[in-house]
């Protein structure tokens, strides 16, 4: 695909970085050191909830080699508040008085040489007394063990406050939306469906584990980052220090994947509060086991019920979603109700209950992932689609296109939708995949199926990003903008974006690496937010610079219309080469914020991301076994301002999702993670790929984003795991309803199926 | 981590000399000892490298006998890809593409895979089938020992603290058939909920010898001896085949793990038996 009229935006440049990458030219902050810098290195809660009576960290201080040892009291003398999050102040740097999950971080060793550090950090000794423990996000709700004795909401989000105060609940926040009368709709209803989903707590996986530097003296805080907000980092730590933001430096580089997991505050505090205290930089380093204990993708329940009528129209759905948050509410809160307004699917329903609630639990937290919660939803209201359909003896993708939700009509929280086009996808995974054409079902012990899966997602608002693009007096031109490339090819399309704008070759264009001494404020890079926040602020900076230019060139007398090229400019002003000229902007959509009761709002989001997958599987009926013929994806992502990065962008959230869908699990047993390591914690490798896989996006336009684009990060995780199920479904007539989708689980399926379960002894 | 001293002797009885009473661990390729030490499991005081033992440790040759002798120190990497090994017994060319990936068997070494004692790996049941011996070096000198004998329990050898693996023993079968089947029940490079590899002649449409041996599954890699005694002097049809599998089921302790229950272990068993040896009668000669 071409750009049409445009020269740069719309057409498959390489990734800027992509030559330092794999050469292995490209610096990471992990490979970061300071000059006489020390390592961190944290003793962990061995149990999931408890009363710390006392640390002893007499032995490891004792160590030859050992700088220092530090607790949750030490930070408190330098930091009275040291609680951090974006939703609640509810995190400790390091734990005080309470552990609240396994693995959360309760003292520091800090030395010279990090294998000193990490057997002193084994030296500590912590006498607590247990608690009892909740795992299950449906029993927090009732469970007398509380995390939490007090909710502290941070007063950032303005539906939280109701919270404040709260005593004696796991709820961190309840959502609920009522949209038209579903008790009536039920009442009507020719059939009533109703089912539970589960899925599993994951991990997010970067390659490069968190990793921060922190180097705090004189009244100045200099933070070396892998992390995916510089600007909120850069607030917290400054809140924390009650310091202004000038005082405090958030650097990063090119991330070596986010995936959500570095959002917001994760290792930066804890940097923070020990270079604080020791006088010296400081380097925490997790290992790739650590990064299990701190953030971790929300497991779920889901129950919905759904009123159909004769003809297979759906007329009401009730879902009541309990989202397992862990220990500290993270971003938690945003899932619930974010996630939650979208839980009936991307369907044309009039008749809707929503009920979504955030509870906190024991396990390590779970924040944002690839999706921010609507994979757990779509895996639940796509698998009970296709039941319905099943039951009610319709074709599957006829069935959803009698209830797809269309442009101009409202959905579920009220906003009327536009530039969505949920059909137009759906008809490209049916299209791709032959779904009319006769399929081979296979025989004897190899059955073959298939299935398709569509989900969508609002973008997270409102939310502001702002961008400066300055013009050298040779024409070269600096793009300055707090995005983080983590992967995902921002750099590459914000430079196409100031390159079309001001009609320069893109080789001409550089973007700094976010520096919050030098790049603009952004909200974070999150929820393929940036392609349309940054790029339209990336679009009016450019716009401005070039009005700027043109302003210029009136002033040194240049006709209408000249094309002098730039440097001739610059030197006929300056009289040499000479001067800058900086255009900016700040860019924050409209929005209206849903009301509390009812969850309507006529302004939701600025855009809708669509995403469906259609899967051809092959089941061995012996022993439960599957293989993924083909897997298709298609999205709807607007228009795409580098089509090649947005198809890597596709397939790389399907594969992630193929992840979460058949090998990843965070197993827990006696309030203990067993496999806190890849040896053990599966993700997919290249014998785990599907034989065939398409992806690709419909044409499409988003009438408000910057040259019609929209975000395109997580729209291909949406429909890969029900695509799956459903696919089993029809190859061999059993129903998964927890993920991973496992063999075993098939395998008992089939056997139940058969009236000859299979007995455990 | 946890400090240690790191010796590399030039020589198999000089490294032998540092192990036992000398507080020794041996370290080969290392892939499996320094997992047991990231997780603290195993803590050495002192680790015994033969990574500079003398080189006919690490090389692949055919005996006067037409045997393969394979040295303890061989790379997996270079038993895949050898001639010999994929002359004599092809079975052990075609299990390596799913052994772990090639990063691990590019340092793994074969001494190492049977030493460590692990039921999740997958040289053992192919071993174990083709009959295969071991050359057993100590300071009193050399012992063989079936391959079928190494292994006591879970990360338990019959080796003495101060024994090293020499050599492995592949003897020459001309008339026999293998197959091996690996069954991943997580990632496919997962090490195997289930091995078994099968090894037999036939004398017409009649299983003249067979070997039937299992790892992952149970607690050791071991023969299946019932299934043996059900195939040979038998025909090889489907109705035998399913008695085989029939009989797996009270034979081998199964344990419940993160890659399956062990109810559902016992009908992977069953079902595996008889395809691995349909493949081997079936399948070329191997
Ligand atoms: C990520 C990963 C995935 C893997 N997946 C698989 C898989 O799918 N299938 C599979 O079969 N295996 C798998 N493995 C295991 C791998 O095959 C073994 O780790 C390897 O074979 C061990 O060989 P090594 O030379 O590295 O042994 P080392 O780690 O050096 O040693 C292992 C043990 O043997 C002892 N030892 C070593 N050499 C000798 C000797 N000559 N004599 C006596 N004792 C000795 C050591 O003291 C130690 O106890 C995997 C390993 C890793 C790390």
């Amino acid at each position: 695909m071409t750009g049409g009229s445009t020269t740069t935006v719309g057409h498959s440049f390489p990734r800027m970085e992509g030559r330092a990458k794999v050469t292995g030219q490209a610096d990471y902050i992990y490979n970061m050191r300071l000059p006489s810098m020390l390592h961190a290195k944290v003793h962990r809660s061995p149990i999931s909830h408890g009363r710390i009576r006392s640390i002893n960290t007499a032995a490891a201080a004792a160590m030859p080699g050992v700088h220092q040892v530090i607790t949750g009291e030490d930070v408190k003398a330098v930091l009275p508040e040291p609680y951090y999050g974006p939703a609640f102040h509810d995190q400790p740097i390091l734990a005080l008085e309470k552990v609240r999950h396994f693995g959360e971080p309760v003292a520091v060793v800090l030395a010279p040489d990090p294998h000193v550090a990490e057997t002193a950090a084994q030296r500590i000794v912590v006498d607590y007394e247990e608690l009892p423990a909740v795992f299950d996000e449906v029993e927090a709700l009732t469970s007398e063990a509380i995390v939490h004795e007090e909710l502290k909401p941070a007063g950032t989000f303005a539906d939280l406050k109701h919270l404040s105060g709260k005593r004696d609940t796991n709820i961190a926040l309840d959502f609920h939306l009522n949209h038209g009368d579903a008790d009536k709709a039920f009442a009507e209803a020719a059939h009533v469906f109703e089912h539970t989903f589960r899925t599993q707590q994951t991990m997010h996986t970067p390659f490069e584990p968190m990793v921060a530097l922190a180097d705090v003296r004189n009244d100045r805080a200099e933070i070396f980052s892998s992390t995916q907000s510089p600007s909120f980092v850069r607030f917290e730590l400054s809140r924390l220090l009650g310091w202004p933001e000038s005082n405090v430096r958030v650097k990063t580089s090119h991330l070596g994947g986010g995936f959500g997991a570095k959002v917001y505050v994760k290792v930066e505090a804890l940097a923070m509060a020990l270079s604080l205290i020791a006088h010296r930089p400081v380097r925490v380093a997790q290992t790739m086991e650590e990064q299990f204990y701190t953030i971790t993708k929300h497991p779920n329940t889901f129950r919905i019920r759904s009123a159909v009528d004769g003809d297979g129209r759906i007329t009401g759905r009730k879902c009541e979603v309990w989202w397992n948050g862990g220990a500290y509410a993270d971003i938690g809160p945003r899932v619930t109700q974010k996630s939650g307004f979208t839980a009936a699917g991307p369907y044309d329903i009039d008749n809707i209950d929503i009920d979504s609630f955030a509870l906190y639990t024991n396990r390590p937290p779970a924040g944002a992932l690839r999706g921010f919660g609507i994979p757990q939803l779509v895996w639940a209201y796509e698998s009970h689609t296709d039941i319905i359909a099943s039951e009610l003896g319709l074709d599957p993708v006829d069935f959803r296109k009698r209830n797809i939700l269309r442009n101009g009509r409202p959905q579920a929280v009220g906003t009327i939708v536009e530039d969505g086009e949920f059909e137009a996808v759906l008809d490209g995974v049916a299209q791709r995949l032959g779904w009319n054409r006769p399929f081979d079902k296979g025989s004897g012990t190899k059955r073959r199926g298939r299935g398709v899966a569509i989900g969508f997602k609002a973008s997270i608002s409102p939310t502001t990003s702002s961008a400066i693009v300055s013009v050298n007096a040779d024409g070269s031109v600096i793009v300055y903008c707090s995005t983080v490339d983590m992967g995902q090819g921002s750099d590459t399309a914000m430079a196409q974006i100031a390159a079309e704008v001001l009609d320069v070759p893109l080789d001409l264009i550089r973007v700094v690496n976010p520096d919050t001494d030098v790049t603009p404020y952004d909200m974070s890079t999150l929820g393929s937010r940036s392609t349309f926040h940054m790029g339209h602020a990336v679009q009016l900076a450019a716009t401005d610079a070039r009005d700027k230019l043109r302003a210029m060139a009136d002033e040194v007398g240049l006709p209408e219309g000249s094309n002098a090229p730039l440097p001739e400019l610059f030197i006929k002003k300056f009289g040499m080469r000479a001067g800058t000229v900086v255009g900016a902007a700040n860019y924050k959509p409209d929005y209206a914020p849903p009301n509390y009761e009812t969850g309507q709002s006529p302004n939701a989001t600025p855009f809708w991301m669509i995403g469906a997958a259609g899967a051809e599987v092959e089941v061995d009926t012996e022993t439960g076994q599957f293989r993924i013929l083909r897997l298709v994806n298609v999205c709807d992502i607007g228009k795409p301002i580098n089509p090649e990065v947005v198809e890597t962008q596709i397939s790389g959230a399907a594969v992630m999702q193929l992840g979460f869908t058949l090998t990843e699990t965070m197993i827990i047993e006696n309030g203990q993670l067993t496999n806190p390591s890849l040896a053990d914690y599966k993700i997919p490798g290249l014998f785990d790929m599907p034989d065939v896989m398409e992806n690709g996006f419909i044409e499409a336009e988003q009438h408000n984003g910057p040259f019609g684009a929209k975000g395109a990060g997580e729209s291909g995780t949406f429909g890969v795991s029900p695509a799956i199920a459903n696919a089993i479904a029809d190859a061999v007539g059993v129903r998964i309803t927890e993920m991973p989708i496992t063999a075993e689980a098939i395998f008992r399926a089939l056997r139940e199926k058969a009236g000859r379960p299979l007995e455990d002894v | 981590m946890h400090f240690f001293e790191l010796a590399e002797p030039a020589s198999l009885q000089e490294a032998i000399g540092l192990l036992g009473d000398s507080g020794g661990r041996p370290v080969a390729g290392g892939t499996a000892v320094m997992l047991m030490m990231k997780t603290g499991v195993f803590q050495p005081e002192r680790l015994v490298s033969l990574r500079k033992i003398e080189s006919q440790y690490s090389q692949i040759r055919l005996d006067s006998e037409g045997n393969l002798r394979l040295g303890a120190m061989t790379p997996l990497r270079r038993i895949e890809r050898s001639a010999d090994v994929a002359a004599v017994a092809p079975v052990v060319t075609a299990a390596m593409r799913r052994l772990s990936n090639v990063r691990v068997r590019n340092v793994a070494t074969l001494g190492g895979h049977l030493a460590h004692g692990d039921p999740h790996l997958d040289l053992p049941p192919v071993l174990i089938a083709l009959n295969a011996s071991l050359v057993v070096a100590s300071p009193s000198g050399e012992r063989t020992m079936p391959v079928e004998d190494l292994f006591r329990g879970y990360l338990e050898t019959a080796l003495a603290p101060d024994e090293l693996i020499a050599e492995v023993i592949v003897p020459a079968n001309p008339d026999q058939r293998a197959a091996y089947l690996k069954h991943t029940t997580r990632s496919a490079e997962d090490w195997p909920a289930l091995g078994i590899a099968v090894a037999l002649t036939l004398n017409g449409g009649t299983v003249e010898t067979a070997r039937v041996a299992i790892g992952a599954a149970t607690d050791t890699p071991r023969r299946l001896t019932s299934v043996e005694t059900m195939l040979i002097g038998n025909p090889h049809n489907d109705a035998v085949l399913q008695t085989t599998g029939d009989a797996t089921a009270g034979e081998a302790e199964v344990h419940s793990d993160a890659r399956g229950s062990a109810a559902y272990k016992r009908e992977l068993i069953r079902v595996f038996t008889a395809r691995a040896i349909r493949q081997a009668v079936e399948g070329d000669r191997a």
